[in-house]
């Protein structure tokens, strides 16, 4: 029983950080029809960024600041610069695309930073809690990590759903010809949804480092299984991949801690095959198929 | 009639394959050095498995991120088997590996027959994290993170006693690619081809005239994995060790990205690619170790200009280097022919290798 | 005033249009007729700047519209109510309203006009916070109107407003319509497969055929001769 308390408290916070991913994944499909697989590399370059803030002696709260505004920039830049061209083109073409990104973040992340792997600092103590002399199965970072993707999605829903601007970029994604011709600027505000995304994939990089540490390729598997869970709860549904992504986080952490840690991402494959047999466009998807 | 046009082509497959099969014995008989045959091996094992990857995503339009886990498959039947019957003739681990790794294809082929774009891409790229994981945890069968060792096949004797390991292998390797290319070739043109085509073009005609899209979605698969199960068995003995670290992500999506730069649907694009995935680094490689640069750097300047070269090609040769050759030559032939007088379009060339 | 000018239109070397000239008053509507494919939504796409011409011009009281982007043109004062309605219909009533002027400026005046739009089609109203999926045929061209009215624009392009839409209602809106166009000064100009229901709110009447002007008269005199009618609108 202790175990599983300590296993699911694991999962929710790793599944926070996957909910992150998912959310990112999901904003930027909503938006252009395009998977960011770039996404993770994003947020390995961001999290490398205020690392070295941070060894200059700043405080973690700027280097986070700097993480997430350089990922506002990353994504936006990438948006306007490389993708914009491949949006009206066949869609394998933006896979290529983004992979092109992920595969240059990673290659220059070890020239700029260094190839070795970094221990990564948190903001607040990563050891259990302990009320009244037993010890509590979770450590302030963990709270920490899933209060701050709590609150990031409540800012995203409340910019969303009560600015104007949200509307505009509602409406840009949902139908970007009826919006061009209500007079709203669609490229900004595919720019600005890139650039949101890539923050919020930031603070997943932010929130994941201390954990699985810092090195180039350490979040492509923070991409997979943040995407296994955005595409389990449907893709277009931000409400159905948080959901789905805190469901692969528990699987990944009760097949770790229960079968073996290496069979992890085999189960996280298993539980997305399973889900996709049963429902081939995940749980929360309402829509129409759409084609490649 | 038609079985005279058929079997011609069958025949023009047959005499292109027969000399390019002559022309890469010569060449690597008394041409290459060991270096370059080596390097020439490489090529062939990546281009068998992109062939098939072309076959599936390029013909019949099916996204795959995990074909590198597939080549795993491959690669690990090979070194399983040999490590319990050292003595078994490379053939039939050859053969072994093109089934098992079919079955495993079969089986992502029926899973993935339901699934369309972005969830396909999803699923085979989970495919890809998760199966490397797998000897860590079986360590007793698959050698866990060190591996398993895989002897180079020995020359038979008639070669003579001075004849190279290596150069035994780049033959073999060289001989499945050709008969892989040659057997894939004539599908493609055939009535499968047609299927696949047809399938990937649009979906609810290809029922209505008959089609059962799952099965030809499957067979694609199948096919297709049957080929990275070949050049994985290859790989293994290329490698001479079956690792998990030998299959990582990054394969799996060099695979995808090789075949779309090389040209999507052109089974000359999956040479193409496999070359552009063997030889960049080899040369930007040595570039980049004449700058004198840092260790990180320089090991790195391959991957970056990998990367830049993807993005550059998506952005400016949107079909892929082979389409680019393909429209010049195609612009060239127009001009050529309407400076004689008509002005009809001419089919696009056709080579046997397409 | 709108003014189209020898405006010729192509996909590929299909030719839609074919130097297409009209204009527009202030304060009238003039009716574009023809069968399908005969280039009457290409025409005003094009004005709206969603399809790029292959020479021709269309001025604005004094801009040219021609070469600028769609969300520009809007902002110069050009409502389009697309083919189908074109609500958003992931969003609510209101928020599809809201959308009609989020570019403009005065806030204060947005909310006012958000408020006459509700006037002018009171069922919308009852229904604002209901998403626009959920609307009848005749609540979403209300809305989709009404949306267009909301930016205040100074010329309006409506496509096909009757499509789905029974008599009954079509009437209704189309009367509401023409009391908008005295009242604001507004250049309208209405795209119509029904001929005969265009015609009864038009001022002048253009008919197109492949792409090509037919005929251009007042909508009175077209409506009044019978072999007219018959000869380009077969009814």
């Amino acid at each position: 029983m202790r175990l599983f308390v300590i296993y699911t408290v694991d999962g929710i916070t790793n599944g926070a950080v996957y909910a992150a991913v998912a959310l990112a994944l999901v904003m930027i499909w909503r938006a252009t029809r395009i998977i960011n697989y770039a996404q993770g590399a994003m947020a390995m370059f961001t999290t490398y960024i205020a690392l070295i803030v941070i060894r200059h002696g700043a405080p973690y709260w700027l280097g986070f600041v700097i993480a997430l505004a350089a990922g506002l920039v990353i994504g936006a830049a990438t948006e306007r610069i490389l993708v914009r061209p491949v949006e009206s083109r066949p869609p394998l073409n933006a896979v290529i695309l983004s992979l092109g990104v992920l595969i240059l973040l990673e290659a220059i992340a070890p020239m700029l930073f260094g190839g070795q792997t970094q221990s990564f600092p948190t903001p607040v103590s990563n050891i259990d809690l302990v009320a009244g002399g037993t010890t509590l199965d979770f450590s302030p970072f963990d709270l920490f990590t899933v209060g701050a993707v709590l609150v990031a999605m409540l800012l995203l829903f409340l910019v969303f759903q009560r600015t104007t601007l949200g509307l505009r970029m509602r409406a840009a994604a949902f139908n970007p010809e009826i919006a061009r011709i209500l007079g709203i600027r669609v490229g900004r505000m595919l720019t600005l949804g890139w650039g949101l995304a890539a923050l919020l994939g930031a603070l997943a990089g932010m929130l994941a480092a201390p954990s699985v540490y810092l090195y180039p390729s350490n979040m492509d598997e923070v991409l997979v299984f943040g995407f296994t869970g955005a595409i389990i709860g449907g893709l277009e549904s931000p409400v159905g991949a948080v959901a789905g992504a805190v469901g692969v986080g528990l699987a990944l952490s009760y097949v770790s801690g229960y079968i073996g840690s290496d069979l992890a991402p085999l189960g996280g494959f298993v539980i997305l095959i399973v889900v996709l047999m049963l429902r081939p466009q995940g749980l929360f998807s309402f829509g129409t198929q759409r084609q490649v | 009639m038609n079985t005279v046009l058929r079997n011609s082509t069958l025949l023009r497959h047959g005499v292109f394959f027969l000399g390019l099969a002559a022309l890469l014995l010569v060449l690597t008989s008394f041409v290459f050095d060991p270096y370059t045959n080596y390097n020439v091996t490489e090529v062939a094992i990546y281009a068998i498995c992109t062939a098939g990857l072309t076959v599936l995503t390029g013909i019949n339009g099916q996204v795959s991120l995990g074909h590198g886990a597939l080549m795993m498959i491959g690669a690990y039947t090979t070194s399983v088997l040999l490590t319990w019957h050292p003595d078994l003739p490379l053939i039939l681990m050859l053969l072994a590996s093109m089934a098992t790794t079919g079955i495993a294809g079969a089986i992502v082929g029926i899973a993935g027959a339901r699934l369309r774009g972005p969830y396909l891409a999803g699923a085979t790229l989970a495919l890809a994290v998760a199966l490397p994981q797998v000897p860590s945890h079986f360590a007793s069968v698959f050698g866990g993170n060190q591996g398993l060792n895989v002897p180079t096949p020995a020359p038979p004797a008639f070669l003579g006693g001075d004849f190279s390991p290596e150069q035994w292998l780049a033959w073999i390797t060289l001989a499945a690619a050709v008969i892989t290319f040659f057997v894939l070739a004539n599908l493609v043109r055939g009535a499968t081809g047609r299927r696949f085509r047809m399938v990937r073009d649009n979906e609810v005609a290809a029922r209505l005239s008959g089609i059962d899209v799952a099965r030809t979605q499957v067979l694609a698969y199948m096919i297709s994995a049957a080929c990275a199960g070949l050049a994985g068995s290859l790989f293994a003995y290329w490698v001479t060790v079956t690792s998990p670290s030998g299959f990582t992500l990054n394969l799996s999506l060099s695979l995808l990205t090789a075949i779309v730069i090389g040209g999507l649907g052109s089974l000359a694009g999956a040479v193409i690619g496999s070359f552009i995935l063997v030889y960049l680094p080899v040369w930007t490689g040595g570039f980049a170790s004449s700058l004198n640069l840092s260790s990180n750097v320089a090991n790195n300047v391959p991957l970056a200009i990998y990367g830049i070269v993807l993005i550059v090609a998506i952005l400016v040769f949107p079909r892929g280097i082979a389409g680019g050759i393909g429209s010049i030559a195609r612009g060239a032939t127009r001009i050529i022919r309407s400076s004689r007088g008509p002005t009809a379009l001419p089919a696009a060339p056709e080579s046997p290798s397409q | 005033m709108l003014e189209i000018s020898d405006l010729t239109v192509a996909y590929g070397g299909v030719v839609a249009l074919e130097n297409v000239s009209l204009s527009v008053p202030e304060g009238s509507i003039t009716a574009v007729l023809g069968a399908n494919g005969a280039g009457k939504t290409t025409l005003v796409r094009t004005i709206s700047g969603l399809v790029k011409p292959r020479h021709g011009s269309v001025m604005l009281g004094t801009q040219q519209l021609i070469g600028r982007s769609p969300e520009a043109i809007a902002r110069l004062g050009v409502g389009h109510v697309p083919e189908g309605h074109g609500i958003v219909s992931e969003l609510t009533v209101d928020e599809n309203l809201r959308l009609g002027g989020l570019w403009r400026r005065d806030r204060a005046d947005q909310r006012v006009a958000i408020e006459e739009a509700y006037e002018l089609f009171p069922p919308l109203r009852v229904r604002r916070s209901v998403h626009a999926s959920n609307l009848s045929g005749g609540e979403r061209q209300m809305l989709s109107i009404g949306r267009a009215m909301v930016a205040r624009p100074t010329a309006l392009l409506l496509d096909e407003p009757s499509l789905g839409l029974a008599g009954g209602l079509l009437a209704q809106i189309m009367q509401r319509l023409a009391t908008l166009v005295t009242e604001r000064k507004l250049s309208v100009l209405l795209i119509e497969q029904n001929a005969r229901s265009a015609l009864s709110v038009a001022d002048q009447a253009v008919v197109l055929s492949l792409g090509k002007v037919e005929l251009r008269d007042s909508a009175e005199r077209l409506a009044g001769d019978d072999a007219l009618r018959h000869a380009y609108l077969g009814f």
